[in-house]
């Protein structure tokens, strides 16, 4: 039996996977009282939820297809412009009609988002090239709607702030490798510490499995199936934003017809191919995915032609395949909750997958609802209403052109921290010092990142501040960010090692469309850090 | 505009050549977009480092012999030592301080407080005779306030794993509050522009011997000097502890100096620098050049009896990369690359990279060609050659200095 039990190692629920699905879980158990742990093999966000668009749908993508999905997109669309608005951009979207596209498609989208309870307007095609200058300027018809934009990094952190405030325990770099079985049940999970490799054993009457493609693998660990299927979508980040209103096409679903302007850039989205799960950890952007994103974003916007790519990068999509359909045709991307106690005849362990980024918070209230009815708890989802940290202020947010430095980096800092950038030190010179000038981060902003936002590293410093993602990559911020984490963390050396990786990890994105200005940097960024700084391969070690 | 040779590019190869083909009498301009290499640069000039394969040099003169006939040091031949110590004379002569050798490789130390293998150093650094060896055993390690491109914690690192012992400490002046108050002020070139003034320097001095009483060395941030060496030699008059220089992040002050002394040689020798200028076209035919234009000249040409092209690699233009190849923009030289993209780039930032080997083809005399047919009168030296990887092999500064001195050689009036 499990005689080392105590106050430290039991929960009322176990949450496996830090992305957007797993802390809005912890968040919403949390809120209705739960003792949650939330556990994380690398840091936030690090699969799906930080490799996609950042798109705010309105569901009008899924309108023709899949009005259930449509109609959750909305509803969460309006819920999410509420509770995290300092996520959000609300720049609406077109749906624009090309000369090689089929017209009478626009009235059967419309009525669809109409059905689906989408405000979709059709508007004529020179009011939209007047509203969206880049816009394609051969479009034949366009229709509003009201996409938006959101930053899973920003929305990912805000739960877990929020979890954490509610009394959840939250460990990152920290992975289940095993599930703790008791005949039938689920009674905890063995989880091993990436710092320190030490394994500690977690029990809770419930588990649950929020770990996205990877919670096939967490099922199995309980011997249970998920009808899984792993897609990958490639997408590319171009150096600024060439759009202010989101750009789709009005046609079916295809590969590249979705344009995001984002913070200080924007995306071209993606590509869609089935990949094996020996690849999901290791997701390359092939030369011919990048062809045909640019081939199709240039559709959309044809200045992209002629705009400076940043970097390409893939996410893994958990799909789920129906369970009377083993062979996966008839894939959804709608939620899928399994009560494994129902439907595998093992009890304590539910998966919470399928879904989207825009439908988190339902999933999430799908996932805490079972819990309370497993638990008898019984206390209402408030998630819908209540704001997350960051967007509690009533103040507008920061918006417009400013030349003044420290208005600037103000600007920025609440634009990516919300309410919460009061806590981020402002009073003297090293603290408004610029660690990035691409983006605007502070050696306050960092060391505020490093002491409350849980970083163990640069990457997760770049998911929380946006050091090192503007144009130049990490040129020359990297190595002064690298510099505050070893001060932090009082560790050179690791310090050193980790800038050795965090500059392998840019390549990575980087490669791929390494030419032109992406390659001058690169060339430059390799000449700074090889040959001036003598750094080599051995280091990342 | 006539003149006997124009070269395109005004880094440390356009430079060299320069001031060589002035020394023998040739009329020179020379068209500078900017900013080149030096300005980013090590404070040291490497010879050869390492061989393709990755076998590490320690005397390059020999290991030249093994290099591939594409590679631009083939080219030169059982010239090699020979140029080596012309350019080495070239920079003394101009008034660069550099001390090293290229029969054997000494070490430089970095901006992360390792040590690299290189050739010349300049006179305000320290250079090593081992990997593993240091500047000191007590060392006193110290920065400007919050200045965040030298990182005493990481150089400090270094020096204690070869054995030293380091103290840190952190130097504010109020000569330096003024910078601070803008976040983006507190860079190399700032803080040596302030360090020109002599009070301030007594006040730095005076601040570092109240630190230094048990310290047998004091390493400072390479801030000083960027018009000449004095600021660095009126501090150490001041300071009776040794002192040693440590490389900052770019922008480097030594090099910048170095820039502008090579610059000032050319000039006072007759040569014509075109500043903030850069090439457009080139009016070709018979196998040669007769003239290029630039952007600033409009439509007065550039006519000379000789072209170099010094134009740099893709970080100065010099080359440019697009989806499907690599051009040279001025002339639309031939250019030696690999036109598959995904042969292109080890995944790995710190393995070599296939594209860093890309340049413009040259014949056995450097001279470039034309869709195949080799330009009589136009010669290509430094980084926008082909046939070597500048960051792998530890070749950069000296393919740059070799290459522009036997082609200035090779130009007859």
């Amino acid at each position: 039996m499990k005689n080392d039990n105590n106050e430290n190692n039991e929960f009322d629920v176990i949450i496996i996977g830090g992305g957007i699905t797993g802390a809005g879980t912890a968040r919403d158990c949390a809120l209705r009282g739960m003792k949650v742990l939330l556990i994380e093999r690398f840091d936030f966000a690090a699969g799906a939820t930080g490799r996609n668009h950042g798109l705010l749908h309105s569901g009008a993508r899924y309108a023709v297809t899949d009005k259930e999905s449509a109609a959750e997109c909305i509803k969460e669309n309006m819920i999410l412009r509420k509770i995290a608005r300092h996520c959000v951009e609300e720049n609406d979207g077109l749906f624009i009609s090309l000369p090689e596209d089929d017209i009478n498609f626009q009235s059967k989208f419309v009525e669809s988002c109409h059905a689906a309870g989408i405000d979709a307007q059709i508007i004529d095609p020179a009011e939209a090239r007047r509203m969206e200058p880049s816009v394609n300027p051969t479009l034949i018809g366009a229709v509003k709607v009201p996409d938006g934009s959101v930053d899973p990094f920003r929305l990912t952190l805000a739960n877990i702030i929020d979890a954490k405030a509610h009394g959840a325990k939250i460990l990152v770099y920290h992975e289940v490798v095993e599930l703790l079985k008791e005949q039938d049940r689920v009674m905890g999970v063995t989880v091993v510490d990436h710092k320190s490799k030490e394994t500690r054993k977690y029990y809770a009457p419930l588990t649950i499995n929020a770990a996205g493609i990877w919670g096939h693998g967490i099922a199995e660990m309980a011997g249970i199936k998920i009808g899984m299927f792993p897609s990958k979508g490639s997408l590319l980040i171009f150096g600024h934003r060439v759009n202010n209103i989101v750009l789709n096409r009005c046609r079916k679903p295809a590969d590249a017809d979705i344009l995001v302007p984002g913070d200080t850039i924007c995306l071209i989205g993606t590509t869609s191919s089935h990949v094996g799960f020996d690849e999901v950890d290791n997701m390359r952007v092939t030369p011919e995915e990048v062809d045909l994103l640019l081939r199709e974003g240039q559709k959309l916007a044809p200045a992209l032609a002629t705009t400076r790519i940043l970097r390409a990068y893939a996410g893994v999509r958990p799909l789920v395949a129906a369970d009377d359909d083993p062979s996966g045709r008839n894939i959804s991307r709608g939620i899928v909750l399994l009560d494994h106690e129902t439907r595998d005849g093992v009890a304590g362990f539910a998966t919470i997958t399928g879904g989207k980024l825009m439908t988190y918070r339902l999933m999430a209230e799908w996932a805490t609802d079972l819990a309370c009815k497993k638990l008898g708890i019984e206390k209402p989802c408030v998630t819908m209403t209540e704001p997350l940290p960051g967007s509690r202020s009533e103040e507008p947010m920061p918006t417009g052109k400013t030349y003044d430095l420290s208005n600037r980096i103000k600007r920025s800092t609440v634009g990516r921290h919300g309410d919460m950038a009061s806590r981020i030190a402002s009073s003297n010179e090293l603290d408004n010092s610029l660690v990035c000038e691409c983006e605007d981060v502070s050696v306050g902003e960092v060391q505020y990142a490093l002491k409350e936002l849980d970083v163990h590293n640069m990457e997760d410093l770049r998911h929380r501040t946006r050091v090192g993602m503007g144009t130049c990559q990490g040129e020359l911020c990297a190595c002064r960010a690298a510099g505050l984490l070893g001060e932090a963390h009082n560790c050179a050396h690791q310090a050193k090692a980790d800038l050795a990786k965090f500059l392998n990890e840019r390549w990575k994105g980087m490669y791929p469309i390494a030419w032109g200005e992406a390659l001058r940097e690169s060339e430059y960024t390799q000449w700074v850090y090889s040959g001036i700084c003598g750094m080599n391969k051995m280091e990342e070690e | 505009m006539k003149f006997d040779t124009v070269i395109i590019g005004g880094g440390l190869a356009g430079l060299a050549c320069g001031i060589r083909l002035q020394n023998r009498g040739f009329k020179c301009a020379i068209v500078s977009a900017g900013q080149s290499a030096l300005h980013f640069s090590s404070g040291s000039f490497d010879l050869l480092n390492e061989l393709p394969d990755g076998t590490a040099v320690a005397n390059p003169e020999e290991a030249v012999r093994s290099l591939d006939p594409k590679h631009p040091y083939a080219k030169i031949g059982d010239q090699f030592a020979f140029y080596a110590q012309e350019a080495k004379q070239l920079l003394l002569d101009s008034g660069v301080e550099v001390q090293g050798d290229s029969k054997q490789n000494s070490y430089r130390i970095t901006p992360m407080g390792t040590t690299m293998p290189t050739w010349l150093t300049l006179a305000d650094f320290t250079c090593l005779k081992n990997a593993t060896d240091v500047i000191g055993k007590k060392i006193l390690l110290v920065n400007i306030a919050g200045f965040l491109d030298f990182n005493t914690k990481f150089i400090a690192d270094a020096f204690e794993g070869n054995g030293a012992a380091c103290k840190i400490v952190s130097v504010s002046l109020p000569e330096f509050e003024k910078l601070r108050q803008s976040p983006t002020e507190m860079r190399s070139a700032n803080i040596a522009r302030i360090l020109e003034n002599e009070n301030t320097l007594h006040a730095l001095a005076s601040r570092l011997n109240e630190q230094a009483s048990s310290c047998d060395v004091i390493a400072l941030p390479a801030v000083f000097g960027l018009s000449s060496p004095a600021p660095l030699q009126t501090l150490k008059r001041q300071i009776p502890t040794p002192v040693c220089i440590v490389p900052t992040m770019p922008p480097s002050v030594p090099g910048i100096r170095t820039q502008k002394r090579l610059r000032r040689v050319f000039e006072l020798a007759g040569g014509f620098y075109m500043l903030g200028d850069s090439a457009t076209t080139a009016e070709t035919g018979d196998g040669k050049v007769y003239a290029i234009s630039t952007v600033n000249h409009g439509d007065i040409a550039l006519r000379a009896n000789h072209f170099v092209l010094a134009s740099g690699s893709f970080f100065s233009n010099g080359l440019w990369a697009s989806m499907d190849g690599v051009r040279e923009p001025v002339f639309g030289a031939d250019v030696d690359f690999d036109p598959n993209r995904n042969n292109w780039y080890n995944a790995s930032v710190f393995e070599p990279q296939r594209y860093r080997t890309f340049g413009v083809a040259t014949d056995e005399r450097f001279r470039i060609k034309i869709n195949g047919k080799v330009q009589d009168n136009v010669y290509a030296i430094g980084s926008v050659l082909s046939g070597f990887d500048a960051l792998q092999e530890g070749c950069g500064a000296g393919v740059s200095l070799l290459t522009a001195l036997y082609v200035a050689d090779q130009l007859k009036k």
